[in-house]
């Protein structure tokens, strides 16, 4: 596919004016891999409900004013308002940039490290990548190596004011064999100026590891996110994700969950919540490469107003991977006639023995239950409050990172407080 | 007190009631009796107020209040509680919060204030403990993962913090084992009063061992074929249905 009109030549020269502190060489491979494939349109399977259009416009801005334009002034505010609400040890990456390293002696179980310090090849198969490994400063590495008691947090903010900003982020993550961690990932931003935010993460789950994972992502309304997390589960490992998309004008997440090792158990669930204007496209998809492995997914949403939101759910179980279980759900309430969900759960099954499972629904709230409510003395549009506040609570509260699950609901309740109002309930009630 | 005359109400294309009449008065506790799908689920729901039963005629009088105007909630605040027989899990919405709401809801309708939360706390225990429901309960979603026979001893908790003046009973004593089925019972002897009323809809016997009717009916294809006192619960017990109908029809 040819790219959606990057200016290319622009790209070259802002890649090779950054100072070369050993990535030099990665990012000169990831412009060659771009240079050659491009970025993708909505003439890709993968891309077709997603327009890349907006993000390009803002890269050219971005890549033509030939650098990168902060408001550092109210920065540490705004980090500071997340960090102090949630109890972890916390990594902040601002506008891509990693800052200064805690010293490892500090923390118990972590090894923190730039990917500089030890460059390796980075991901190149996908275009969103390489843009990403193109346009690198920096990657943060942490390893885990042991049980680590006290969440891992880490805060991607990204700030933008008046003139368009575009920020990489990249981040790997290996969990030592038999260790655990609760990890929080964190998108937030800083300014409703033009911002495309694209971030890579990797995560590798030794033999045994459990792995918690929340993400939580609440952008600008304004603001432009692509985001891929990679994870490779060892034998035996356990992964508990959940993730939460309670902002972003144009959000499209990309998770990949390879199931290489027998044993390997792993959920990934997600909530997304959309009024006008917003795009949240989440795609995912699992490999069972050899069985016998669990995965399991359901993603709620609800959506209000003039909106997108797409869940494409995509589950391989390849040849010899018996004893593969393999669920999805995607369920979905729409408030509005404009709101417009594009659901699609995808299985491939090439084995034998398995177990998979699937459904979506899109609808409104269940009649036996609002009956039940308002027969104890609850009005109507309470009761159709309440009905949808618990649909998106009831993904909060199985939160797998207990520490995240206030700051979760917290803003979760705000954002409901603006999407369901007077006129959302009105259509409810149609 | 609560006044049913000649009503009629279907589902779809179904009619189900077919000019059901029924007089409850304070202080009095009626069984209703029938086989399966004689109508007495339907006739709880339609006093309850569930929109998908349709009423094609007769009436239904509160306390002299026209209910068929009124909404569900409307109905709830005026003092009609229904027992469901398939409580719903509402997974999300907390336990307490349910009680909490329903009975301010009430409040505010009678023009009290809300009830403190120290107060709610102490009277949801009390009530629990009567029914032997472990006070963790509060938290839980609504009937989320509760057995059939907490699910129904949720349901007698609701019942006794809003102090209804008319209970309907849909099956309450279904799937219940004896344990359960005593509490349950001991809830709903508990709420006997002079100014209350309570209407007792079961397929079994069963349950009138332990909460005795003053009056027994027996519903067939959506009417009130026979009427009673306690011992027309124990002669069905032993002769079944057909004897009813048959008689009905004779």
């Amino acid at each position: 596919m040819k790219a959606a009109a990057l200016n290319f030549d622009d790209l070259r020269s802002v890649v090779r004016q950054m100072p070369d502190n050993g990535l030099a060489a990665v990012r000169e491979t990831a412009l060659a891999h771009l240079g050659e494939n491009g970025l993708p349109t909505l003439s890709d399977e993968d891309w077709k409900y997603t327009d890349l259009a907006p993000l390009v416009d803002i890269s050219n801005r971005w890549l033509g004013a030939g650098g990168q334009q902060r408001s550092a002034s109210t920065q540490r505010e705004a980090i500071e308002a997340i960090t102090a609400t949630i109890d972890a040890t916390w990594f902040v990456i601002a506008n891509g940039q990693i800052g200064e390293l805690a010293p490892g002696s500090n923390l118990d179980g972590i090894e923190v490290s730039r990917i500089s310090d030890a460059p390796s090849p980075l991901a190149l198969s996908r275009p969103l990548a390489n843009l990403n490994a193109a346009l690198l400063h920096d990657g943060l590495r942490l390893r885990i190596t042991g049980k680590v008691e006290r969440p891992i947090g880490i805060l991607l903010m990204d700030s933008s004011d008046t003139e368009a900003v575009v920020t990489q982020t990249y981040i790997e993550i290996d969990v030592a064999p038999g260790g655990a961690a609760d990890l929080i990932e964190y998108y937030a931003s800083n300014g409703d100026g033009d911002l495309y935010a694209n971030s890579v993460l990797t995560v590798n789950i030794g033999d045994d590891a459990i792995v918690n994972h929340a993400r939580i992502q609440n952008r600008s309304l304004k603001h432009v996110q692509t985001s891929r997390t990679s994870i490779s589960p060892g034998r035996n490992a356990v992964l508990r994700m959940a993730s939460y998309d309670l902002g972003g004008g144009l959000i499209r997440n990309d998770i990949e969950i390879d199931l290489g090792n027998p044993g390997a158990d792993v959920s990934f669930d997600g909530l997304y919540l959309a009024g006008d204007g917003q795009h949240i496209d989440n795609h995912t998809r699992v490999d069972h490469r050899v069985g016998p492995a669990t995965s399991s997914q359901e993603y709620r949403g609800i959506l209000n107003g003039e909106c997108r939101c797409v869940w494409n759910g995509k589950a391989i179980v390849h040849k010899g991977a018996d004893g593969t279980d393999a669920k999805q759900a995607n369920h979905n309430l729409l408030m509005s006639e404009k709101a417009e969900i594009d659901a699609k759960p995808e299985l491939e099954i090439y084995a034998e023995d398995v177990k998979c499972a699937h459904g979506t629904t899109v609808g409104q709230l269940d009649d036996t239950a609002l009956f039940y409510l308002r027969s104890r003395g609850l009005d109507k549009q309470h009761a159709l409050r309440v009905l949808t506040h618990a649909f998106a609570a009831d993904l909060v509260r199985r939160t797998p990172v207990k520490a995240a699950m206030q700051g979760i609901s917290d803003i979760v309740e705000a954002r409901l407080a603006e999407l369901i109002q007077a006129d959302a309930i009105a259509a409810l009630l149609a | 007190m609560l006044e049913i005359n000649d009503l009629h109400s279907r589902i779809g294309d179904a009619e189900i009631l077919r000019g059901l009449s029924l007089s409850v008065n304070k202080g009095e506790v009626h069984a209703i009796m029938g086989p399966n799908g004689s109508g007495k689920s339907t006739l709880a729901q339609v006093v309850a107020g569930h929109e998908d039963y349709e009423v094609t005629g007769g009436s239904v009088t509160y306390k002299g209040v026209d209910l068929l105007e009124l909404a569900p909630e409307q109905r709830a605040r005026e003092g009609i509680f229904l027992g469901f027989q398939y409580p719903v899990e509402i997974p999300g919405v907390n336990n307490a919060y349910l009680l909490k709401a329903a009975v301010n809801a009430k409040r505010k309708h009678q023009g009290l204030e809300e009830i403190d939360a120290f107060e709610f706390l102490k009277l949801a225990r009390e009530k629990m403990a009567m029914l032997g429901m472990d006070p963790k309960f509060l938290n839980r979603g609504v009937n989320e993962g509760f057995s059939g026979g907490e699910k129904k001893r949720n349901e007698i908790l609701q019942m006794a913090m809003l102090e209804p003046g008319l209970a309907i009973l849909d099956e309450t004593d279904s799937g219940l084992d004896i344990d359960a089925l005593k509490a349950v019972a001991a809830g709903v002897n508990a709420l006997r009063s002079p100014d209350r009323a309570i209407i007792l809809v079961t397929h079994y016997q069963r349950l009138l061992d332990y909460v005795e009717p003053d009056y027994v009916h027996v519903l067939s294809e959506g009417r009130i074929v026979r009427s009673g006192d306690k011992s027309l619960a124990l002669e069905l017990e032993e002769r079944g249905y057909d004897w009813v109908r048959e008689a009905a029809i004779a």
